[in-house]
């Protein structure tokens, strides 16, 4: 088993919006898809992950349709909408930015020299 | 957040909405479930996902409150004593202080309903002549953008005159045609009074009527424009009626009509007051130019008034010349003087009765958490959080506090004119009392305040203790922890501090009246009447008028039941007042302020007519007429002044007379001892000189006879009109009354203050009386196991109520101390409005403490004979 990762504050949306971005899907298959992606290695809580998407469906950046799954099961269908995809670029660049500040930090040479 | 979230936001406050998302949540969640379990996984704590889901919307509070509001209406619909006693108490403390704030902010703090009110300013305190109005108008252009002036009575005006009414007595307010346009107050209907409508040489018969009068007159009908009005002999047009809220310059006394000043002589008929220099009778406002400031306005204005003073022959002190202006933008008011401190007064009363009752609330409320300890521990136990409870209970109180603050809305209005009718007997007081946002404001505001003063405590204390023990133990037997018993004590040891504070103020109010009913004021007032008669308006003028009072003093004298009959142009307990400038034989002074005094004229035996007493000396009589020798007669004061209290009875005095129009000197043939018989009689008396009524010219005014009856001088009152009607029909009579009702018209406001306080001050003991019964029922409950014990061991019923009694006891002795020091600290607060003895007398002092003792020992004595009837075999099997 991988190891596990805590999730980073904050992030949650930005992953769901990310997830969202390669088709719709119902709540589960959200969360089951951010564990694959990441080889188990992020563990998604259900309570966190549901209030989460009604937090972005209130905002308008995902929107939600009942549907029927490949399994023919009813469940409800979350779609990312325009402005939840002009949010995921804001989030991703953001994010960019704030990995790329970091990674400049851990890997500058000059302040104390070598670790 | 964007405008589509905040949309669904508020659609998600529409029940409809809300159900149908949380239907919507549950089926979501229950597929998700089922997907999960086909996978072989499992989601969790499906219910806490859906609840952190709901709080996402937001509104989580608003659903607890309205949780809380609807549990605490079930309490308090349970509890009906306990809510009906809460209310009823909030709203008499809340409606007193609302009504309280109604007459404040209409009396003392709004502004006059006129254009920039804060660019007006009065030129001077008091009256001016028409002449000083004129010259002032004419040449304060520099820094006044206009004046105006004017004059207020109340006579007789025949609303009906083209219908054959009967006169009915109004407020006038005769005003220049400036005074209209300076204030910038258009007509609701019709026109108002402009310049030249007041014009001197045509002066128009012309007339506006005020909104209340349209209303209450005409039925609100428009076409009570056009019709006409009657004073006097003169006939009006109604040509406007005024705004609403327009009730004049003098806060307190609303015109019912204004006319313009130029027809004064016919509102007037004899009076040429326009065209007297020194007659003073008008008030004059002045709006400042932009820019110029109130004190630079007095410096430009002061030279044309050295000028105008000069030309008016007024003697001129470089002391009392300069201009002074004061503000007037919440109107003139004579109220507003002598009502200010009272008013003030009560609302600190007021404050504090509310206080009170909110203690006794708190109280209550303390003893209810007590009660509904095992409730809140099982709430605590299933998992509320502490805040949670806390809020159930304050949000019982806060819905107390805003019961009683609507109860106190709709009764504060009664309440505030109540007030205003006894503060006003006699003339009548109107305010604009209007329901506006600050009084509700207020009532708002104090409706809070009360919920938080009575209501937080409770709360805080309702999450104290352990849990577990408040479960295990009976709902009945709840033991107190002596944080709780030392609070509810200290509570009451509070209020008998409060309701001391407001008994002694009571009582010390009450002294001081006495004082004040009782003085003696140099005259026996007993059996006294006093006629108002006006010859001018019949077409008395000059010598006639002498002739006519001789006549009528012989006609009242015949009277039967009448032992004895004078006149003066003062007459005793009123306002009116004369002043001359005097040089008394052999006085010298740098300072011409000193030769001045005040005077009166008066008709034969008038002294002995009023009860004073003479120290030396001889009464004036029918000898001292124009052709006799000149004489005065003068007070003690006088003769302290002028003489250095050496007999002054023989010694000269010279001064400026009409008749014969220079210089003159009287003797003195008298010494009368000082009299309190002014507007005023706190006030010290002052030196004054009085001369024989038919040595001088009658001014044109009305004359006052005193009457001294051998019974009761109302039993008179008939038979006096009666003998001016037989004189001559033409005669008006101003006034028929009593000495002492006149004096005790003066008292009014002292009246007020004793009456008010008084009823504050036995409500103060009724609730601090049901504060410490409330606490010592609760206290001899809780204590019944401990009361059985002694009993058992042999203590005697007695003993058990003496025990109860000497804590009681000792409650209010603390009190009353505590009580004692805030009085004495407070002390200057009341030191203006007390006469005759001092704020911190010991003897009101200690008889407000016995009050209070006395009042907090019966309250305890019930409940502690309660306690000494106890079985001490069925206390014990209780415990």
């Amino acid at each position: 088993m991988a190891q596990r990762t805590e999730l980073v504050q904050g992030t949650l949306d930005m992953l769901v919006l990310r997830t969202l971005c390669l088709g719709p899907l119902h709540g589960y298959g959200i969360a089951k898809s951010i564990q694959q992606v990441s080889n188990e290695s992020l563990q998604i809580e259900f309570g966190s992950l549901y209030p989460a998407l009604r937090r972005l469906e209130l905002k308008g950046w995902i929107s939600a349709k009942w549907e029927t799954s490949e399994r023919n099961r009813r469940a409800r269908f979350y779609r990312l909408t325009a402005a939840g995809r002009k949010q995921l670029v804001r989030e991703q660049s953001k994010w960019q930015n704030f990995i790329d500040a970091i990674a400049s930090v851990m890997r500058s040479k000059t302040a104390r020299g070598e670790l | 957040m964007t405008i589509g979230a905040w949309f669904r936001r508020l659609l998600y406050l529409l029940p409809g909405y809300r159900y149908a998302d949380d239907s919507d949540m549950e089926a979501e969640l229950r597929s998700l479930a089922e997907i999960a379990a086909a996978d072989g996984a499992r989601l969790g704590n499906l219910t806490l996902a859906r609840e952190d889901a709901r709080a996402v919307w937001g509104w989580n509070w608003l659903a607890g409150l309205a949780g809380a509001m609807r549990y605490a209406l079930r309490v308090l619909r349970k509890e009906r004593s306990f809510t009906a006693v809460a209310v009823l108490s909030l709203a008499l403390g809340i409606g007193a202080n609302a009504a309280i704030f109604s007459i404040v902010d209409a009396l003392l703090l709004r502004s006059l309903p006129v254009r920039d009110p804060q660019s007006l300013v009065e030129i001077g305190l008091g009256s001016n002549s028409y002449f000083t109005y004129t010259r002032f108008a004419e040449n304060s252009g520099q820094v006044f953008t206009g004046t105006l002036a004017r004059h207020a009575d109340r006579r007789d005006v025949d609303f009906g005159s083209d219908l054959g009414g009967s006169p009915v007595p109004a407020n006038l307010e005769m005003v220049t045609g400036s005074y209209f346009p300076v204030l910038g107050v258009l007509a609701l209907y019709g026109r108002t009074i402009g310049p030249d409508d007041d014009n001197r040489s045509h002066p128009s018969a012309v007339a506006v009527i005020s909104y209340g009068l349209w209303t209450r007159r005409y039925g609100s009908d428009p076409s009570a424009i056009g019709r006409t009005i009657r004073v006097q002999r003169a006939v009006f047009t109604i040509i406007g009626v005024a705004p609403p809220e327009f009730f004049g310059v003098v806060v307190g006394s609303a015109p019912d009509v204004w006319l313009p000043l130029s027809t004064f002589s016919n509102v007037y008929p004899g009076r040429n007051w326009l065209d007297d220099r020194s007659l003073n009778f008008l008030e004059i406002l002045g709006r400042l130019r932009t820019g110029i400031t109130a004190p630079q306005a007095a410096a430009a204005l002061t030279p044309i008034f050295v000028q105008i003073q000069l030309e008016r022959g007024v003697r001129a002190n470089p002391r009392n010349s300069a201009v002074k202006l004061f503000a007037a933008a919440k109107g003139m008011s004579q109220l507003r003087y002598w009502l200010s401190k009272p008013l003030h007064m009560v609302f600190g009363m007021v404050a504090l009765v509310l206080l009170l009752a909110c203690v006794n609330l708190m109280n209550l409320q303390a003893a209810r958490v007590a009660e509904r300890r095992k409730e809140f521990a099982v709430r605590l136990a299933i998992g509320a959080s502490r805040p949670r409870v806390a809020r159930q209970v304050f949000t019982e109180s806060v819905l107390l506090a805003l019961a009683g603050g609507a109860a106190g809305l709709l009764v504060c209005r009664p309440i505030a004119e109540t007030l205003l009718a006894l503060a006003s007997s006699g003339d009548p007081v109107s305010l604009y009392l209007s329901f506006n946002s600050s009084l509700l404001a207020f009532v708002a505001a104090v409706s809070i305040a009360a919920a938080i003063l009575f209501g937080v405590a409770p709360a805080w204390r309702s999450t104290r203790g352990e849990i577990l023990p408040a479960i295990q133990q009976g709902s009945g037997a709840a033991k107190a922890s002596p944080v709780g018993r030392l609070f509810s004590r200290g509570l009451a040891c509070f209020q008998v501090a409060l309701s001391l504070v407001l008994v002694a103020g009571a009582i010390l109010f009450a002294a001081s009246l006495y004082q004040l009913t009782h003085l003696d004021t140099g005259l026996d007032r007993s059996r006294l009447l006093v006629l108002d008669v006006d010859p001018v308006e019949a077409g008395y003028q000059g010598e006639p008028i002498s002739a006519l009072n001789r006549r009528l003093a012989a006609r009242l004298a015949a009277l039967p039941g009448v032992e004895s009959t004078s006149f003066s142009f003062n007459g005793v307990y009123s306002g009116r007042n004369g002043d001359s400038d005097i040089a008394p034989e052999g006085y010298r002074s740098g300072n011409p302020d000193d030769l001045h005094a005040w005077r009166d004229e008066v008709g034969p035996h008038y002294f002995s007519t009023i009860g004073a007493r003479l120290i030396a000396g001889r009464d004036f009589d029918e000898r001292d007429d124009r052709t006799a020798p000149k004489v005065m007669i003068v007070n003690e004061e006088f003769a302290r002044f002028f003489f250095a209290g050496h007999n002054p009875v023989g010694r000269t005095v010279s001064l400026q007379e009409e008749w014969p129009g220079s210089k003159i000197a009287r003797s003195i043939i008298a010494v009368v001892k000082d009299m309190r018989s002014g507007s005023d009689i706190r006030e010290k008396p002052e030196r004054y000189f009085y001369v024989p009524a038919f040595q001088t010219k009658p001014a044109p005014f009305s004359t006052r006879f005193l009457v001294r009856t051998a019974g009761d001088p109302r039993a008179q009152f008939s038979a006096v009109r009666e003998a001016v009607r037989v004189e001559d029909p033409a005669l008006a009579i101003g006034s028929v009354d009593t000495a002492v009702d006149l004096l005790n018209r003066t008292l009014n406001t002292d009246r007020l203050i004793a009456d008010f306080s008084a009823a504050f001050g036995v409500l103060a003991l009724l609730l601090a009386a049901i504060g410490i019964y409330g606490l010592l029922s609760y206290d001899v409950a809780r204590r019944t196991g401990e009361v059985g014990i002694r009993m058992a061991l042999g203590a005697r019923p007695a003993q058990i109520v003496r025990m109860v009694l000497s804590e009681v006891g000792l409650l209010a002795v603390i009190g009353v101390v505590g009580g004692g020091i805030a009085a004495l600290a407070m002390g200057k607060l009341v030191s203006g409005l007390i006469f005759g003895l001092r704020p911190g007398d010991p003897a009101v002092l200690a008889s407000a403490a016995l009050v209070l003792i006395c009042v907090a020992l019966s309250a305890g004595f019930w409940p502690a004979r309660r306690a000494a009837r106890l079985d001490p075999m069925v206390a014990l099997r209780r415990e």
